[in-house]
């Protein structure tokens, strides 16, 4: 095998907030890019139908029930990846014109980020159902 | 002596950084717009879902969002796997896969969105 010394994995770091975000603006990347997709061909679905908006089956089972459940908690996560993504994307075009590199500043813009994709998300849903 | 042998780089990285940022800029407003448009739909989706994008505004915003979200999704897909898959081989490969993949898509994303609007 080999013998040469490895640098230290991922599980070795302590987590912290900055470490944190930066993994997670990779996932919810990755995660939108399979949603923008799955959304167009749905489009792509919606469009060529024969009669567009008149649902064909109407029936009340428990399976349509689950469904939507799994569309609406699906939609919320993924809410949440886009305001976590548009936000974090914000930080990372102020990083590029130099801005907020310093070590405190990049913690509490990272706790910033977080708090303000909660609270959009949660408002978001908020007005869409109760509103 | 031993001459320095330099590799040769792929003369796209610059290039690939600056257009990333640049649709990163553009899709700020058109976020904010899928936002607004996203709570208005879900107010009344059957009602609402079939008109959508008869408005020339929202098919016009419509199509520049399916073209600039799938643009800086292969430019980031890109960078994910060329930094998580070493072997050359696989990583053009998936590269490939992710182009076609976005460019399959944003031209059927645009045909239907066109449709939507001429006959909704």
């Amino acid at each position: 095998m080999n013998k040469k010394p490895t640098s230290p994995h991922i599980q070795i770091y302590r987590w912290n907030a900055t470490s944190l975000t930066s993994i997670m603006h990779r996932a919810s990347g990755i995660a939108l890019y399979f949603s923008v997709i799955a959304i167009c061909w749905y489009i792509v679905h919606y469009a060529y139908q024969i009669n567009i908006g008149i649902e064909e089956e109407n029936c009340d089972c428990w399976s349509k029930g689950l469904l939507k459940c799994l569309f609406l908690s699906a939609v919320f996560i993924l809410t949440g990846a886009l305001y976590y993504h548009f936000f974090n994307g914000i930080r990372h075009l102020f990083w590029d014109i130099d801005k907020g590199f310093e070590l405190k500043t990049a913690k509490t813009n990272s706790y910033l980020v977080i708090f303000l994709a909660t609270i959009f998300t949660l408002a978001t849903f908020g007005i869409a159902f109760y509103l | 002596m031993k001459k320095i042998k330099i590799s040769p780089s792929t003369k796209t990285g610059s290039h690939h950084w600056i257009h990333q940022r640049v649709s990163a800029v553009a899709m700020i407003p058109l976020i904010i717009w899928l936002c607004f448009s996203g709570v208005q739909i879900a107010q009344d989706p059957q009602g609402y879902l079939p008109v959508f994008f008869a408005y020339p505004l929202n098919a016009v915003m419509g199509i520049i969002l399916v073209v600039a979200s799938l643009y800086h999704g292969s430019l980031g897909m890109r960078v994910i796997i060329e930094d998580y898959i070493s072997n050359k081989m696989k990583m053009h490969f998936y590269i490939m896969l992710v182009h076609f993949l976005s460019f399959s898509t944003a031209i059927a994303g645009i045909l239907a969105i066109i449709r939507l609007h001429l006959i909704g």
